[in-house]
């Protein structure tokens, strides 16, 4: 096996903090304070620790004006790992530990104001404490700026999104429901998660901590798209689509088979490379993804794809995480990927066998060992009925 | 005075009890076909590996009635939790009329009325297979056999001479053979043009026999190597219920 990069990954993070760190000695007063003002993306965000109570509150950066892009990943794509990692370390994150069963009373209803707003929401927090900005990243998890417990809290009026507003007084659509008519109205995929982590959808609204509702919402759309794409004619050819992405590199075999989705992963881990997978076929995956919310993400671009194009196929995911890949950004950067790669030129290739070896040639692991850490194999040995009518 | 396009009562709740479970092996919704000749079903698992083809003639009916043709839609799991209020012993009746709605009647005093869904409209051909081996056992001794491979593997092989049946699984821990001669106690029936072999997952196999087990008396299993399965439960007053499975094959 290959293993080649310019930087390890620790040099990277490195080099983002110590970026960081004299971006601080100028402006490092304008997170070392006990209450912020400044423009909310607009941006929530729910917790888990300590489930079911838990952190609620709103992102804002120590700036005035129009701050969408600090938190709008649909708009990230072809932005440097620093420049992410930068955005998230300019956020201040207000809490106030509630209850997830909590979702009335003035301040969650600002939230859910700001979470609707279609544009940038002036907002002045009061914290009990004084707040320190973050000054070290580590590889592990997504990087955040300074958190402070919220003594009170201003926000000014946002101009509600008209869709989201409609599901919202509507008490009696299924959460579900209005996720998909929200998506199917052209609401942004990271609007609507936070809308549902708020606990503005449903019959019986509860907070849903946010990496619970990217994955949940992730799931409800792909699974909707998934049953469309059941009804249609199989592709006609296997295509081959690629993209890499913030040391990420995604390959998306098609091929002609009724449904079925893998999802393989491999990631370097010093001189070693670690696997990951997890599949469905059209009857749906019943578990928890062995490769948590990467999988729905995948998902959710392929299936887009699929059900533009009205054809059905079954899918090779394959992931090689880089070192280059230092700070994990959340998997965003997974579905925005798909999604790029789906809208480029495929390579077709001549059978699966040929699109899996194009596949994996640019990539550190060979084409067989990529099938032997998954189950597709295997799936494909079972036949279809519809084969001998 | 509404005017009724379909009926049909049966004397036991036993019948629908059979076919429902039957079905819900497979799909979350059904949609069923009334003609005066009777009732009909016809569907496959979303990944189109199996296939139940049932067919309940008018005769087996207590009373039956079809104006005309009609597909109705409904969904399996709301469906069931009416028809299990039924006790074995009590008849029922269902009725579709001009409001989209099956009203269930119970015995002698209970009424359902459910919201039928909208019918799939397309049609399910069957598969074209001709059939070198033919077994019959009892629907509870295919459970065991199948009990019995499942502890090493997830998938069942079955091979046929002209003299037995040998049921075999392999997996990581082991291996399982089960082996049926002819003239015993334990296979009913075995009629061999061609010896076979075929490999089946128990992933659909099981479910779908231990739901009707209960309701079945024999079955009768008929497949070629690398074709799909047939199994054909016998169940009192139900005139065919077939259930069809797609090899797995090692290319």
């Amino acid at each position: 096996m290959k293993i080649s990069s310019n930087f390890s990954s620790s040099e990277i993070r490195k080099r983002i903090q110590s970026n960081w760190q004299e971006y601080l000695s100028k402006y490092g007063n304008l997170f070392t304070s006990d209450s912020i003002s400044g423009s909310s993306p607009p941006s929530v965000f729910v917790g888990s620790y300590g489930y079911p109570k838990v952190g609620v509150g709103p992102m804002l950066p120590p700036i005035h004006g129009d701050t969408t892009l600090l938190d709008n990943p649909e708009q990230w794509l072809g932005k440097s790992l620093e420049e992410i990692v930068n955005f998230r370390l300019n956020l201040v994150r207000g809490v106030q530990k509630l209850t997830v069963e909590n979702t009335q009373g003035r301040f969650i209803e600002n939230l859910h104001e700001v979470a609707m707003s279609s544009r940038s929401i002036d907002s002045d927090l009061q914290f009990h404490k004084t707040t320190f900005p973050v000054t070290t990243i580590d590889g592990e998890s997504p990087p955040f700026g300074p958190i402070g417990d919220i003594k009170s809290a201003k926000f000014s009026g946002g101009r509600a999104e008209k869709s989201i507003e409609r599901v919202y007084y509507d008490h009696d659509l299924k959460a579900q429901d209005a996720v998909l008519t929200l998506y199917n109205s052209g609401i942004e995929i990271s609007k609507i998660q936070k809308c549902f982590s708020v606990g503005m959808f449903g019959k019986k609204r509860k907070l849903v901590p946010t990496k619970w509702s990217i994955t949940a919402t992730d799931d409800i759309i792909s699974k909707s798209l998934v049953s469309e794409v059941l009804e249609f004619d199989l592709i006609d050819s296997c295509r081959v689509f690629s993209h890499d992405h913030l040391g990420n590199m995604f390959s998306v075999i098609l091929f002609p088979h009724r449904w079925i989705f893998e999802m393989l992963e491999a990631w370097h881990d010093g001189n070693n490379i670690g696997f990951g997978f997890d599949s469905e076929d059209a009857r749906g995956i019943d578990h928890p993804p062995a490769i948590a919310g990467a999988y729905f993400a995948a998902k959710l671009g392929v299936a887009e794809y699929l059900a533009e194009k009205k054809i059905q196929a079954a899918v090779l995911v394959l992931r090689e995480i880089r070192p280059e890949y230092a700070v994990p950004v959340g998997v965003w950067q997974i579905r925005e990927a798909i999604r790029a790669a789906m809208k480029k030129e495929p390579y077709i290739a001549e059978s699966f066998d040929d699109g899996t070896s194009f596949a994996s040639k640019r990539m550190s692991v060979g084409k067989s060992e990529w099938l032997s850490r998954g189950r597709l194999l295997k799936m494909l040995k079972q036949k279809s009925i519809s084969e001998f009518f | 005075m509404i005017k009724l396009e379909f009926s049909a009562k049966t004397n036991t709740s036993n019948e629908w009890k059979a076919i429902i479970s039957a079905i819900s092996t497979l799909v979350e919704e059904a949609t069923f076909e009334a003609t005066v000749e009777g009732v009909s079903f016809r569907g496959m698992d979303p990944s189109h590996v199996a296939l139940i083809d049932i067919s309940w003639p008018n005769s087996a009916f207590e009373k039956y009635s079809c104006d005309s043709d009609i597909k109705f839609g409904v969904r399996i799991d709301e469906f069931s939790k009416i028809i299990k209020r039924a006790e074995k012993s009590e008849s029922v009746e269902i009725n579709i009329s001009e409001d989209s709605m099956l009203r269930v009647s119970i015995g002698k005093n209970k009424k359902y009325k459910m919201r039928l869904i909208e019918s799939s409209v397309s049609d399910t051909p069957l598969p074209k297979i001709t059939y070198d081996s033919k077994i019959a056992l009892s629907s509870t001794g295919l459970d065991k056999i199948l009990g019995d491979i499942e502890v090493v593997s997830d998938y069942l092989s079955i091979k046929t001479t002209s003299k037995n049946v040998e049921f075999s699984g392999k997996g990581d821990s082991g291996e399982a053979i089960i082996n049926l001669e002819k003239d015993t106690e334990e296979l009913e029936e075995i009629s061999v043009t061609q010896e076979s072999t075929g490999t089946y997952s128990l992933e659909y196999l099981n479910p779908i026999v231990k739901a009707m087990g209960g309701a079945a008396g024999s079955i009768i299993c008929e497949f070629s190597s690398a074709k799909p399965l047939r199994i054909e439960f016998k169940v009192t007053n139900i005139g065919r219920i077939h259930f069809y499975l797609a090899p797995r094959v090692e290319s």
